[in-house]
């Protein structure tokens, strides 16, 4: 890369970086300081006090607990039933095949305020609120994992599946022991933006889990927020943005390769 | 990390498997914030500090008298009504809910709260000894829907300091205007001897600071905003002669501009202006900074209700209220209702520590309220506060509407005239369009 | 595609047939329940009082709701386009096997890790023109801060730069991929022609990435078209409804006056528009290439 590429390259990680930093910062300060300065930041003392403050919330684990097991079985439920789905659209030839994909597509136009009232009230029919269907479940019907499996499952050579044909081997056979380990590094990638949207939606958890021991991450740490903690608690709600975006961080961390590789098998052809 | 996970399935699978809890089971909902960290297990309710602090201690005070009793609190984000309205279509709202007074009438007339008035009589409580204010806020087409808790308004939040050296003092009491013309007078002399604005307003993503300030002198002036349940008037000579005094205001820069609430408190503490209109609320983080010596507030702080500028002395309020939403209730539930508002009441007192008004007389005329910094300059609001007629409903969104006209006439981006016609007709449209 | 006869096809049902029974159920039966609430007057809790097309008629009139549609169309041309273009270029240049790359790439994905919550809280102290970052930046060097989130011509920019900052990570994610996808030997043929690197550029690269780009407009234009959190928690749509986009109108009919009805047809119209430009611009992209 040339010294200009990175110095512009540079220039951006500064933009890009700068609020972040700025968040950990405010969010090792006292909070009474911050309410008179928030240019505090940039000053020690710094102190612990506001994750002490968070580790001792009595709901916290229980609201964490909640966040991995909504956010794994989202991911989980996402990746069997797009890789399902993606398979068939992609190299299968059925009924209605083009017709279906278009409906499926259809759905990336719906607003998620135009559907959540009616919703509401069929799950509470359902009686599934205040439980993990009931957070899981809407997480479940996103489109763009469909359309990006479809992609993916497309870019895979067909000889593939006719000499597994000839071996014998049944129809699901050839999609579970031949086709699906090839799109391990698409799973990864799916999995970790459903993984990343469900560990921050809001607003489905907000209505659906009105039971404080049924909080996701997000809706228990609001709250614990006063109606004016933007100035009196402004330190310690960083600290629980830092607490709460950490275990995402990891993930990506951990499966950056992946991420990268696998979209260069998907991305759209 | 996994070793936390295993512990907290484990005990919730241990929880499962206790034996029945046959106590009679209330379901509590409120807002004020969650801080089981600290209060978690105190019942000592006078040390207890903040909305949230008090309020937790005061359940866990409840919960050790009555053991017999089962009560399960469920702390919501502020202010928890997408929650409610979610629950109670749902057919599964909570037995006791915290609720602005303002709100309870959408909730009232839709007939979504039970009237209370015979489980107030069974837990002992009656409705005279209410402050007027709080009697007014809690009373819906002449039924009671809820047990008020505290009345919060505007006050005049007032750096002496700043005030003395502008000449604004007389017998260590700040002086304020009987007029509006008086108001821009002393607005006038205070930025000339200070060089910092008379008034310091949180104008930026905040609709209730014009509102505040809007109803406030409509009330003073008797001014008739709500002819009847469907309407507003709006384009009166009474709101035009307000809202263009705020305009005045803004325009000659004797106000703050383009602060939003936090930027406009920490300006207040730091002494950048005279005046700053804000709630009963920040009474108490105003005088913890007013006894810390080297602070710009330290030993310079004062609070009052709004002046007397037109007409007569008045202030628009709101307040808390436990209200209970419609739905089936053993008699047990009812009794145990009944006890918990009973202890509530009670312990009215401990609540007013927070900075709001008593919602009973007799906490009012307490020497142990009297005792509390600022208290007696501010307890008449608890006579002369008034909220919104109590048959208007959609109170905040009405509040929004407002409250963004309100912003563009007092920024200059809309005249007077066109930003109170069409408030009026937005909100009309609003009330026109009730299912 | 020519294997297999009837029980193949059955099979293909079969394997989409999960998705599509709870597509449809959950998210589709919904948006019907909601045409139809559309046609009356509803409230939250069940009140439902039938008037045709009133709900249409209004929505017409209403100047809030035109307001609020110039906001959302402003919101998406401002986001769009520097959002795909500052992408494109992230990912040209962090295209690296290095360490350096790595970590860049990993600080621009971070943002997209933060709840709305936070990227607004974050943003807000940038951007208030009282104690801001860039307040402070412009005192220093003498100048008056900018209101950016109070001047009614600042706080749509203000708007597209938070959700521009925030957005990064999966089109530039998108673009690396589309990169690594193209065949080395393609730039060896140019390499062969002495192809400049401009030239490379326009008649290599950007050609091969048409389909992703495609792909990050599509899916960006959908979802600003819908942009709610931001505009809530950073300007509540002011001043004045001067940054209030479509779905945080919905969001106040809803639930803040409790007009269903109202909201659902304000929601449906929306549908209607994310649907009709999104298929605008798939097929004038198509129909370029094909011709």
């Amino acid at each position: 890369m040339s010294l200009g590429a990175w110095i512009g390259v540079g220039i951006g990680a500064a933009i890009m970086a700068a609020p972040l930093l700025w968040t950990l910062l405010l969010s090792l300060k006292a909070n009474a300081e911050l309410m008179r300065d928030s240019g505090a930041a940039f000053s020690a003392p710094y102190t612990l006090e506001n994750y002490r403050s968070i580790l001792q919330g009595s709901s916290l684990v229980q609201w964490l607990l909640n966040s991995v097991i909504v956010s794994g079985g989202t991911t989980l439920g996402v990746l069997t039933l797009c890789s399902l789905a993606g398979y068939a659209f992609a190299r299968l030839e059925f009924p209605f095949r083009r017709t279906l994909f278009a409906f499926v597509l259809l759905g990336l136009a719906i607003p998620e305020q135009a559907v959540i009232l009616p919703q509401h009230q069929l799950f509470a029919q359902l009686g599934l609120h205040n439980s993990y269907p009931g957070l899981i479940l809407p997480g479940l019907v996103g489109p763009f994992g469909v359309f990006f499996m479809t992609q993916y499952f497309k870019a895979i050579p067909k000889e593939l599946d006719e000499a597994a044909m000839l071996d014998g081997a049944s129809r699901f056979t050839l999609f579970w022991k031949v086709l699906l380990p090839l799109t391990l590094p698409a799973q990864a990638t799916l999995g970790v933006f459903t993984f990343l949207a469900s560990w921050n939606s809001y607003w489905w958890p907000l209505i659906s889990a009105t039971r404080s021991e049924m909080f996701t991450l997000t809706v228990g740490l609001a709250s614990a927020q006063m109606n004016y903690a933007q100035t009196s608690g402004l330190g310690f709600l960083m600290a629980q943005a830092v607490f709460a975006s950490l275990p995402i961080l990891i993930v990506y961390i951990i499966f950056q390769k992946q991420i990268v590789r696998a979209m260069a098998g998907a991305s759209v052809r | 990390m996994i070793r936390g996970a295993l512990l907290a399935f484990a005990a919730l699978s241990a929880a499962a498997c206790a034996p029945e809890d046959r106590r009679t089971e209330i379901d509590v909902q409120r807002f004020f914030g969650e801080c089981g960290a600290v209060y978690g297990r105190s019942t000592d309710i006078s040390k207890a500090e903040g909305e949230c602090g008090i309020v937790t201690t005061l359940f866990n005070g409840f919960r050790a008298r009555n053991r017999d009793l089962k009560v399960d609190v469920n702390v919501v984000a502020w202010p928890g009504y997408a929650q409610l309205a979610a629950q109670i279509a749902a057919g599964d709202p909570p037995d006791l809910v915290t609720m602005h007074q303002g709100v309870m009438s959408d909730y009232a007339s839709r007939g979504l709260l039970e009237p209370m008035e015979a489980i107030l009589a069974q837990a002992g409580i009656r409705p005279e000894k209410f402050t007027a204010a709080a009697r007014r806020g809690v009373t819906k087409n002449g039924r009671i829907y809820g047990l008020p808790w505290d009345t919060v308004g505007g006050l005049f939040h007032i750096n002496t300091k700043l005030f003395e050296q502008a000449g604004l003092m007389r017998g260590g009491k700040p002086v304020l205007p009987s007029s509006a013309e008086e108001l821009l007078a002393h607005a006038r002399k205070f930025k000339q001897a200070t060089g910092k604005p008379y008034l310091i307003q949180s104008q930026v993503n905040d609709p209730a600071t014009h509102v505040r300030n809007f109803y406030t002198y409509m009330l003073a002036q008797d001014a008739v905003m709500f002819p009847d349940q469907d309407h507003i008037r709006l384009r009166t000579p009474e709101a035009k002669r307000v809202v263009e005094l705020l305009r005045q205001l803004n325009e000659e820069r004797l106000s703050s501009r383009n602060q939003d609430n936090p930027a406009a408190i920490a300006s207040f503490i730091n002494g950048e202006g005279g005046v700053f209109p804000t709630g009963t609320w920040m009474i108490g983080a105003f005088e913890q900074d007013a006894q810390t010596p080297g602070r710009p507030l330290y030993q310079g702080y004062a609070v009052l209700p709004y002046p007397r500028l037109w007409g007569r002395q008045a202030g628009f309020v709101d307040g808390h209220a436990w209200v209970m939403p419609k739905r089936e209730r053993t008699p047990d539930q009812r009794a145990a209702i009944a006890r918990l508002l009973r202890f509530m009441a009670q312990h009215n007192f401990d609540w007013t520590r927070t900075g709001h008004l008593p919602a009973f007389e007799a906490v009012v005329n307490s020497a142990a309220f009297k005792a509390l910094p600022h208290r007696q300059d501010i307890a008449p609001l608890a006579q002369t506060g008034s909220p919104l007629p109590g048959y208007v409903r959609r109170q905040g969104p009405i509040e929004g509407i407002v409250g963004e006209e309100l912003g563009a006439a007092v920024s200059g981006q809309k005249p007077v005239d066109r930003a109170l016609a069409d408030a009026e007709r937005r909100v009309n449209e609003l009330l026109s369009y009730m299912p | 595609m020519s294997i297999g006869g009837r029980r193949a096809q059955l099979e293909g049902l079969a394997f989409v047939a999960p998705f599509l029974l709870l597509y449809a159920v959950i998210l589709i039966y919904p948006l019907v329940a909601g045409v139809v609430i559309s046609f009356h007057r509803a409230d939250l809790f069940g009140a439902r009082t039938f008037v045709g097309l009133e709900n249409y008629g209004r929505l017409i009139g209403d100047p809030v709701f035109h307001q609020a549609l110039i906001n959302t169309f402003k919101l998406t041309i401002l986001i769009v386009p520097p959002l795909t273009a500052i992408t494109l270029v992230l990912a040209l240049a962090l295209n690296k096997r290095s360490r350096s790359a790595a970590f860049f790439r990993g600080l621009f994905f971070s943002s997209s890790v933060l709840s709305v919550t936070i990227v607004t809280l974050i943003w807000r102290f940038i951007l208030t023109p009282d104690a801001g970052l860039v307040a402070e930046v412009l005192e220093a060097v003498g100048r008056e801060p900018i209101p950016f989130l109070s001047d009614p011509d600042l706080t749509i920019p203000a708007l597209a730069v938070t959700t521009v900052w925030w957005s990064l990570g999966l089109p530039m994610m998108l673009f690396l991929a589309g990169l690594q996808q193209i065949p080395e030997e393609i730039y060896e043929a140019a390499a062969l022609d002495r192809a400049g690197r401009w030239t490379t550029f326009w008649r290599v690269t950007l050609p091969s990435l048409r389909r992703t780009m495609l792909l990050v407009i599509m899916l960006q234009t959908a979802a600003q078209l819908q942009l709610f959190g931001q505009a809530q928690l950073l300007t509540a749509g002011g001043p004045s409804g001067a940054s209030r986009p479509v779905v945080l109108l919905i969001y106040e009919m809803s639930f803040a006056r409790w007009e269903l009805g109202y909201a659902t047809a304000a929601a449906e119209v929306l549908f209607m528009l994310v649907l009709t430009v999104t298929l605008i611009q798939y097929m004038t992209a198509s129909r370029r290439w094909e011709g």
